[in-house]
């Protein structure tokens, strides 16, 4: 058994005619952290979409802890369970409590009893540090709060990797900070994460490696003081301009 | 014209400003209120000399002659042939249990407005539970009840019967139509599609006739059984055919990353359907469904096209024997107003909710 | 063999093959057995039926018809009786939904009052009940020798509502109607369709009007021809004897139908066309007040323009549904598409060609409306997202 949490190579994905991601090949070893930053329509959400089958690729191999993402239909189910993620808009279900968003997977899924699942889940949300919100609503949240409801959420179902598509973009500035204390906590904890992020200052801080993203390409990887300090690739150099400038 | 459109009240003006405001804030305001008041108050004094004053409520010898000559309205015409109108033909001495089954089932759908009973495992079997006491109660054939058929059932109690079996069939069926519509498999979801839009391009009258009298001759002689039921079959799919696009529609409003998100935690097909999808579906589709509801509730109704003795027809019956020919109006009037009661409530539950959910969204 | 069930290709294609066939299937087997039975009675599938006479009459037609007609010709009578009430009945509910609709919108009380009033009563009791309410209205009317008469022309009986009308034939009269119809249809798609975008305003509008007229003419001119010899060209109703003559007959049963459709289906067209009227940005009239446009203008330019857009998919569901409760006729036996396609089942025992074209009917019957109207929609559509308040 290697170390790798997720192995892909060859990878390409099509929309129609579209090549949307070109010849991905990328390890992440166990435990890594890797920030995945690019321009929008780079490929990069769908890249870790693949991961847990959100999309589907059409040619390559994806190896996710050991199982091949092939056209198999038991294997599905069985990788989202270890791969968890967190989205954008955050997607809690609003017609549950929080508790109950924390609690339904593990119940469903893992046939965990519930007073186990609520202990559980009361634990991870002390984590993010909202066990006081439980019984709300998502729609009684602030945004910030309801993305580390989601992050517990997620954690509930102890996934071995963790994806993260663009946490903190839909947030306001004043909420990005408590949602990114929680990733960097998560991330010194040892979790394998992989993170779509624009936030280079989390990158510089907790990344083991980052990975740059163009045009459905992985154009330069490398670690964080290397991709920051002294990018090789043009189209690297313009991105950290623009997004480093203001 | 514009100027018609409503204008905003201040909440707090008095009440004799907001009179003024309207129906008297222009001169021609006043003419149409005072004209047309005038019509309405001559309107309103007609109809109320005929139905209540002048008005014939009760016949002592069960004959029309009480209503001869007289210029309000016979209503002696209910007190003779309620039962008629209400039971249709059932036995007379075991006509308690339609009634007792039509308040079971009334009150099963009072209870199914609790949002309490919101739940697929409460609702469900509540309905279950209660539709077999009412057939139990109106077929009889055990716990010494004697057995009525089918056959022998009419006027409210028959229109009841196939509205609540049609709508207990056609639900799951709707929501059965609707996933397969949205099947990622494209010839699942095409030829569902196909027979969702077939079906509910031809009128509910051409459906039923082909289940009445149609489906004898292209089905293998088991499978033929009772009339009722191939009835309420082609109720429930005209039924389903129209639930189920809305609750299509419902599930089309949920952001796609519910789905996502319940994927991404490795929830199965169902698990996902079941706990995420269809809850917040029918939340969203809620006020649509209540419409249909009402929107079924009168076509039951058109079952008197294909023979059937409900309220309607036995209701034409009522006036049909030559004496009480005459109080057509009343006889009508009064089967209006049973089919108002039940829409009517019906309709105001719908807007309340929907009124209730619009403040209440989480 | 279990990676060959586990994999989603295999499945899927396995799923939808069985699905489909399932209902082939199901189509098959019932046209076996239904061809079985009936061939067991001695009828033999096949359209030769068509051919036949049918022997009988009907009652309400607009074209000649008699006993000696085939039941091919039956059904046509059927299917126009069927567009002509539909169309009746969707013109009379549009214009009482509409003067529902201003009441209920309108800043005066009593005709609030009156809207609510109306709209909660009709809605609400069945379409059928109505029907069969107006029926009997109709023919409890008194009989022709004391009709209601008004100004000798216009004479209310149960044997029918007599008005004055053109001594034409019934064919000419549907060419008549025909021609306006295609006309307008053109005239509609002038106006919408993208490739006439480019001819000025002017002259778009000159073009839509000889269009217009072209149809009218062409219409007028199938009047003159159909025009039944030695009558003169009006023909206003007398009472004769025992009954009235001349003018053009409404039958109870085409009356009571036109009437409850008319008034039913106005409950539920008032409310959508509130809603509609309602929907429209209060900025967006009150911009168009403050540009000095007078409220005729503010009202026929902006209000209303505005309210049919947001309106018309809902009320192109309405309009279907409408015409299918042309159907009812069946209850006071006025001879509709579906009227006549029983009585043939009666007759010719031709039962499963016979509910074929039924379906066959309603489907191509329905689809043109919603497709003729989709396509108003998208072309008169709010083009991208604005702000609408």
């Amino acid at each position: 058994m290697s170390n790798a949490a997720v192995t892909i190579s060859g990878m390409n994905k099509y929309y129609g005619s579209f090549h949307a991601l070109k010849n991905i090949n990328l390890t992440v070893q166990k435990g890594e952290r890797i920030v995945i930053c690019g321009p929008s329509g780079s490929g990069k959400s769908t890249l870790i979409r693949c991961i847990n089958k959100l999309e589907e690729h059409q040619q390559g191999s994806i190896n996710v802890l050991g199982t091949e993402l092939d056209d198999n239909v038991g294997n599905i189910d069985q990788i989202r369970r270890e791969v968890g993620m967190v989205f954008q808009h955050f997607n809690l279900f609003p017609h549950l409590t929080v508790l109950e968003n924390c609690t339904l997977s593990p119940m469903l899924a893992r046939k965990m009893p519930q007073d186990e699942a609520e202990n559980m889940a009361m634990t991870y949300l002390e984590r993010v540090r909202i066990p006081e919100q439980a019984e709300k609503f998502p729609g009684e949240l602030s945004g910030g709060q309801q993305q580390r409801v989601a992050i517990a959420r997620a954690l509930c179902m102890k996934p071995e990797v963790l994806l993260f598509d663009e946490p903190t973009s839909a947030l306001d500035p004043e909420m990005i900070s408590e949602v990114l204390e929680v990733m960097v906590s998560l991330a010194k904890d040892g979790m394998t994460m992989l993170c779509v992020t624009h936030e280079m200052g989390f990158a510089r801080q907790v990344a083991d490696r980052v990975i740059f993203m163009d045009q459905g390409e992985i154009v330069e990887q490398a670690a964080p003081e290397e991709f920051f300090g002294a990018p090789k690739n043009e189209r690297t150099q313009n991105f950290l301009n623009q997004i480093l400038s203001h | 014209m514009t100027d018609q459109i409503a204008v905003f009240i201040p909440p707090h003006s008095n009440i004799a400003q907001r009179l003024r405001k309207r129906f008297f804030s222009s001169a021609m305001n006043s003419v149409i209120t005072i004209i047309v008041g005038l019509f309405l108050a001559w309107a309103v004094w007609n109809v109320f000399n005929w139905a209540i004053l002048n008005a014939v409520w009760a016949s002592p010898d069960g004959t029309s002659k009480v209503c001869h000559g007289i210029e309000g309205a016979c209503w002696a015409v209910i007190d003779v042939r309620w039962r008629l109108i209400i039971f249709g033909l059932f036995p007379f001495e075991e006509q308690w249990r339609s009634t007792f089954a039509c308040i079971v089932i009334v009150m099963v759908a009072i209870m199914s407005c609790v949002p309490f009973f919101w739940k697929p495992m409460r609702l469900g079997p509540l309905w279950v539970v209660g539709f077999a006491i009412f057939y139990t109660l109106m077929a009889g054939g055990v716990f010494g009840l004697s057995y009525v058929g089918p056959a022998d059932w009419g006027g409210l109690t028959l229109t009841v019967f196939v509205y609540a079996a049609g709508v207990l069939i056609g639900m799951p069926t709707a929501i059965a139509l609707a996933l397969l519509r949205r099947s990622e498999l494209p010839v699942i979801a095409k030829t569902t599609g196909a027979i969702i839009d077939a079906v509910r391009s031809l009128p509910l009258v051409s459906i039923l006739f082909t289940a009445a009298l149609i489906l004898p001759f292209v089905l293998p002689g088991f499978l033929v059984g009772d009339k009722i039921w191939r009835v309420i079959i082609g109720f429930a799919l005209f039924f389903a055919a129209y639930q189920a696009e809305i609750i299509r529609s419902g599930i089309q409003a949920l952001p796609s990353g519910q789905e996502e998100a319940a994927k991404a935690l490795g929830l199965t097909y169902w698990q996902r359907i079941n706990r995420i999808i269809l809850p917040q579906a029918f939340r969203n589709a809620l006020p649509p469904t209540i419409n249909q509801f009402v929107i079924t509730f009168k076509e039951t109704s058109l079952i008197v096209i294909i023979g059937f003795f409900e309220v309607l027809a036995s209701g034409n019956a009522a006036f049909g024997s030559g004496e009480w020919s005459h109080a057509w109006v009343e006889v009508y009037c009064f089967v209006a107003m049973i089919y108002f009661v039940f829409v009517f409530s019906l309709s105001r539950y719908g807007a309340y909710l929907e009124r209730h959910l619009r403040v209440g969204q989480h | 063999m279990t990676a060959l069930l586990q994999s989603r290709k295999f499945r899927n294609t396995a799923l939808q093959a069985g699905y489909l066939g399932f209902f082939l299937f199901l189509l098959i087997a019932a046209i076996v057995i239904g061809k079985h039975n009936l061939e067991s009675q001695g009828i033999t599938m096949g359209f030769a039926f068509l051919e036949r006479a049918t022997g009988f009459d009907v009652g309400f037609s607009l074209i000649e018809f008699g006993p000696y007609d085939t039941f091919g010709k039956m059904i046509v009578v059927g299917l126009l009786n069927t567009m002509f009430l539909g169309i009746l009945g969707i013109a009379l509910a549009n214009i009482i939904g509409l003067i529902i609709a201003l009441f209920r919108i309108s800043n005066n009380g009593i005709l609030n009052a009156i809207g609510t009033l109306y709209i909660e009563t009709f809605r609400n009791i069945p379409l059928i009940l109505q029907a069969f309410f107006w029926y009997a209205v109709l023919t409890h009317l008194p009989h022709p020798k004391q009709a209601v008469n008004i100004l000798d022309s216009i004479y209310f009986s149960a044997r029918g509502l007599y008005f004055p009308g053109l001594n034409v034939t019934g064919g000419a009269a549907s060419l008549f109607f025909l021609a306006l119809a295609i006309g307008l249809i053109i005239m509609i798609w002038f106006s919408i369709a993208r490739r006439f975008n480019k001819i000025p305003k002017t002259t778009k509008s000159r073009i839509r009007m000889s269009i217009f007229g072209i149809a009218f003419l062409i219409g007028c001119i199938a009047l003159v021809i159909g025009r039944i010899p030695e009558t003169p060209l009006v023909s206003v109703p007398v009472l004769k004897g025992f009954n009235i003559r001349e003018g053009i007959r409404i039958s109870p049963e085409l009356g009571a139908l036109g009437i409850a459709m008319g008034i039913y289906g106005g409950a539920f067209l008032a409310e959508i066309m509130r809603a509609g009227f309602l929907s429209v940005g209060k900025g967006q009239v009150e911009a168009a007040r403050s540009l000095g446009l007078s409220p005729w203008y503010v009202f026929s330019r902006v209000h209303l323009p505005l309210a049919f857009r947001a309106v018309l998919p809902t009320l192109i569901n309405q309009y279907v549904w409408l015409f299918k409760a042309t159907t009812l006729g069946i209850v006071v036996g006025f001879t509709d598409f579906f009227m006549v396609i029983s009585v043939s089942i009666n007759q010719a025992g031709q039962t499963l060609e016979l509910i074929g074209i039924l379906m066959l009917g309603f489907l191509v019957m329905n689809n043109t409306i919603s497709f003729v109207l989709n396509r108003v929609n998208k072309a008169i559509a709010l083009k991208g997202t604005q702000l609408r308040t």
